[in-house]
């Protein structure tokens, strides 16, 4: 591998690399899509393409409206301080997603040993994954823009407006690109072999929760909403006042996309040449730079920490008695593959997280206004909802991917001696046990302090187990028929299919539900039968529902299993 | 102790296996050739019950693996060429889980877990997840599953890709060891002089065709030379030509 050739001759390389592999990865998207001839796939393109078009004609009619109400109602605003506040929030999009891209290039990726196999030198192979983020990132920025941009254009009278922001939307992540790729060089000397994806998922949750609480506790939509809206109170966009600096690229941004809106060519032409300056500057230095880190080993990962079963892991395996041994096994194999994995960890946790983060922060005005409902159904039932939604999450997330989660590993359960009617039956079990555990958690914490009456809430939080069984039962056998057993990534465990169908089958079960509890009550006030057994036979026929649902569910999933040829 | 008849796969147009009949003993140590794409892999995925014969049928010691494949694979011990583990499970745990899989008494399946790791020199790492194993670390994994619920039949696809010599020959000799027990192994290898050491008979199969099946002795008389050696048969009867290969590199570096 030659790396020391004159300097900038791999940044140049580099590009030239990043555009091949860019062509490559567009090839195996047209293969995979519009090629693909398979009629799902091409059917699944064309309803991707259908939603974007939909997308990009609500911002045109929002970007249209707004531009109106701009000439109607004059506003006063800093154009350069908006902008650059939008550049430097996109900075933080750009660094996760560098991370997570970076880090993934040099962990997971086995293309990466394939590049540096060829006669190229490693700056050049390390400045072509930047190449290939930066260009990724721009498509991304122009997809999500592109509509407002035009409009703009057209209504300014302005052709130049989507061709000046794409070149900024080009130059701007150069950056962060490569100071995000020369940290990730470094990462991966503290990450040890084999736990790049934890590592991956964990920027991923932190990204998912910063999101959520930062959207939550920032947003004016959200801001004093609710019960009420605090008189005098005028919602506002929060403020960071160093990002319009002179000094930084979100400053440099925010006044060339200023300068481009207001048709001055020659301010915006002057502060994007200086963005494209340093950008062209920090991507040779940093091509040179991480090249050097690279053959200094910083790619050497650490390896992997050496185990030893602690008492607590050898407990585990008496402890389902009740179970038959090849029941037990698989529910204990699933529990250890779910918790020893973050990206499993995951699914369990972040209901739970964003659960806390809806309810959680809005927890005494709810409570308040639900108990002034006093005793009854209708107080039982509202406590409930967290219930639900944790329900919705988890059955959703662990039981359509309860038996996918077997993977390429499937054949070690198939060439066994035992039916796939067993299998399904261990997956209700290793799923509908953690999950109406944690149901009944939630309803009867939320049940204990709403306090609707003791009959009521131990009825209630009886039929929220009794459901959520049903439910990732029905999730398990959706998950069987649309099984997928050839993913690496987790993400692509669940079909997209299956994942429409269990959440229409969900709202189903849910409206149903729901529907059944308004007639009882009806009902009760109509005939003057005790509220008690009118609420209690409709919820009976809701949970017999659920569970005759779930039952097809399980039946259709084995067909689809004993038809599986593990090729 | 296994037998196959007109045993045949197709997918859509293209037949991987076709009117294939095999007839292996019991204490046989059997290997089965053939080149690339031959049909090796579908065949022993057929008669292990992970893919459904198109027509045609296998018995292992008399049961019929697709009318009553549960009893058939409590049979069978499996090894596949690539196997794909549970990453976040120790050797240990997943030999638990295989034992479950395979209803082996508890009692037992930790006596034989144990003995086996030691067989396979695993014991230190017995506790390690298996995402930190090497592939011949997995491989011997594999084989301690397949061995654990003492099979009668035991298939092994390319059983000595990724051990290294010591391994492999460890490997070999406890394959002989367990036909020596009256049992079988059928098992595929592209490394000809393995089985030409090995098997007590061989299978030549090409484009999803049986070619030749005996003893190598038996083989010999077939191509009509005696002293030939495995590869030589096997490059005859598949239709192979050194020659060919020569020209293909010649026109390479022109």
């Amino acid at each position: 591998m030659a790396s020391r050739a004159r300097p900038g001759a791999g940044a140049l390389e580099g590009l030239g690399l990043g555009l091949l592999l860019w062509r490559v990865q567009l090839q195996m998207f047209t293969n995979q899509t519009v090629r693909s001839r398979q009629a799902g796939r091409i059917a699944a393109t064309v309803t991707g393409a259908a939603v974007i078009l939909l997308a990009w004609s609500w911002e045109g009619f929002i970007t249209w409206l707004g531009v109106q109400a701009s000439h109607r109602v004059p506003v006063r605003v800093d154009t350069v301080h908006v902008l650059s506040v939008a550049f430097l929030v996109y900075t933080g999009v750009l660094v996760f997603s560098s991370l997570v891209f970076s880090l993934n290039a040099l962990l997971l990726n086995p293309d990466l040993d394939l590049l540096l196999a060829a006669p190229r030198s490693v700056e050049s192979v390390l400045a072509s994954r930047m190449v290939v983020q930066v260009l990724r990132l721009f498509l991304l920025s122009l997809l999500f823009t592109g509509p407002a941009l035009v409009l703009l254009a057209v209504l300014n009278q302005n052709p130049l407006i989507p061709f000046a922001f794409a070149l900024l939307f080009l130059l701007y992540p150069v950056f962060v690109v490569v100071i995000i790729s020369l940290i990730s060089l470094l990462l991966v000397r503290i990450i040890p072999v084999g736990r790049g994806r934890e590592v991956l998922t964990l920027f991923g949750i932190a990204l998912a929760i910063g999101i959520n609480v930062a959207n939550f506790l920032l947003n004016p939509a959200l801001r004093d909403s609710g019960f009420g809206r605090r008189p005098g109170v005028a919602p506002s966009l929060p403020d960071i006042p160093a990002a319009s600096s002179s000094w930084f690229p979100s400053g440099w941004a925010g006044r060339g996309a200023a300068a481009v809106l207001s048709g001055d060519w020659v301010t915006a032409g002057q502060w994007i040449l200086l963005l494209l300056a340093a950008s062209a500057a920090i991507f040779a230095a940093g091509s040179v730079l991480s090249g050097r880190l690279y053959m200094a080993g910083w790619i050497h990962a650490v390896p992997p920490r050496r185990r030893h079963a602690t008492p607590r892991v050898r407990r585990l395996r008496g402890a389902l008695p009740l179970l038959s041994p090849v029941l037990a096994a698989v529910v204990i194999k699933d529990w250890r593959m779910r918790t020893r994995d973050l990206a499993q960890l995951v699914r369990f946790i972040m209901p739970v997280v964003f659960l806390f983060i809806i309810f959680g922060l809005r927890f005494p005005r709810l409570l308040g206004a639900v108990r002034g409902l006093g005793d009854g159904p209708p107080a039982a039932m509202i406590g409930l909802i967290p219930a639900w939604i944790l329900l919705f999450s988890l059955s959703i997330s662990l039981g359509l991917s309860a038996v996918s989660l077997e993977g390429k590993s499937i054949w070690v359960y198939a060439a066994s001696p035992n039916s796939t009617l067993r299998l399904l039956q261990a997956k209700c079990w290793s799923t509908a046990l953690p999950v109406a555990s944690l149901v009944a958690l939630a309803a009867l914490a939320a049940e204990i302090m709403i306090r609707p009456g003791w009959l009521w809430a131990v009825t209630a939080v009886v039929l929220a187990i009794a459901e959520a069984a049903a439910v990732t039962t029905l999730m398990v056998g959706i998950g069987a028929v649309f099984a997928r057993f050839d993913w690496t990534d987790a993400r692509r465990m669940m079909h997209p299919v299956g994942i429409f169908i269990g959440m229409g089958l969900f709202s189903m079960v849910s409206g149903i539900s729901a529907l059944l509890l308004g007639i009882s009550i009806a009902l009760a006030a109509v005939t003057r039968f005790p509220l008690f057994t009118t609420w209690l036979a409709a919820m009976t026929i809701s949970v017999g529902g659920a569970v005759a649902v779930a039952a097809l569910g399980i039946l259709f999933g084995n067909q689809r299993l004993r038809g599986l040829e593990v090729g | 102790m296994l037998s196959t008849r007109l045993l045949t796969k197709r997918y859509g147009s293209l037949t991987a296996v076709e009117d294939l009949d095999l007839e292996v003993g019991a204490g046989e140590l059997f290997g089965f050739l053939g080149p690339n794409g031959a049909g090796k892999t579908t065949t022993i995925k057929m008669l292990v019950g992970l893919l459904r014969p198109t027509s045609g049928n296998a018995r292992v010691a008399g049961v019929d693996i697709t009318a009553e494949p549960e009893q058939a694979k409590a049979l069978i011990g499996y090894v596949p060429d690539a196997a794909t583990l549970y990453d976040k499970l120790s050797a240990r745990e997943f030999l638990e889980f295989s034992g479950d899989l395979y209803h082996v008494e508890r009692r037992l399946r930790d006596r034989r877990i144990a003995a086996l790791l030691k067989l396979f020199d695993l014991q230190d790492r017995g506790d390690d997840f298996l995402s930190g194993y090497s592939r011949g670390m997995r491989q011997k994994v594999s084989l301690a599953s397949a061995l654990l619920h003492d099979p009668q039949v035991l298939f092994l696809d390319e059983p000595t890709v990724g051990l290294d010599p010591q391994s492999a020959r460890q490997m070999k000799d406890i394959l002989q060891d367990f036909c020596r027990e009256g049992k079988t192994v059928f098992f595929s290898t592209h490394i000809l002089e393995i089985a030409e050491r090995m098997c007590t008979r061989l299978a030549i199969i090409n484009h999803g065709r049986l070619v030749a099946m005996g003893s190598l002795q038996e083989l010999r008389h077939m191509v009509g030379q005696d002293g030939q050696s495995l590869e030589q048969i096997f490059l005859e009867l598949t239709g192979s030509r050194e020659d060919d290969v020569s020209g293909v590199l010649r026109g390479l570096e022109s």
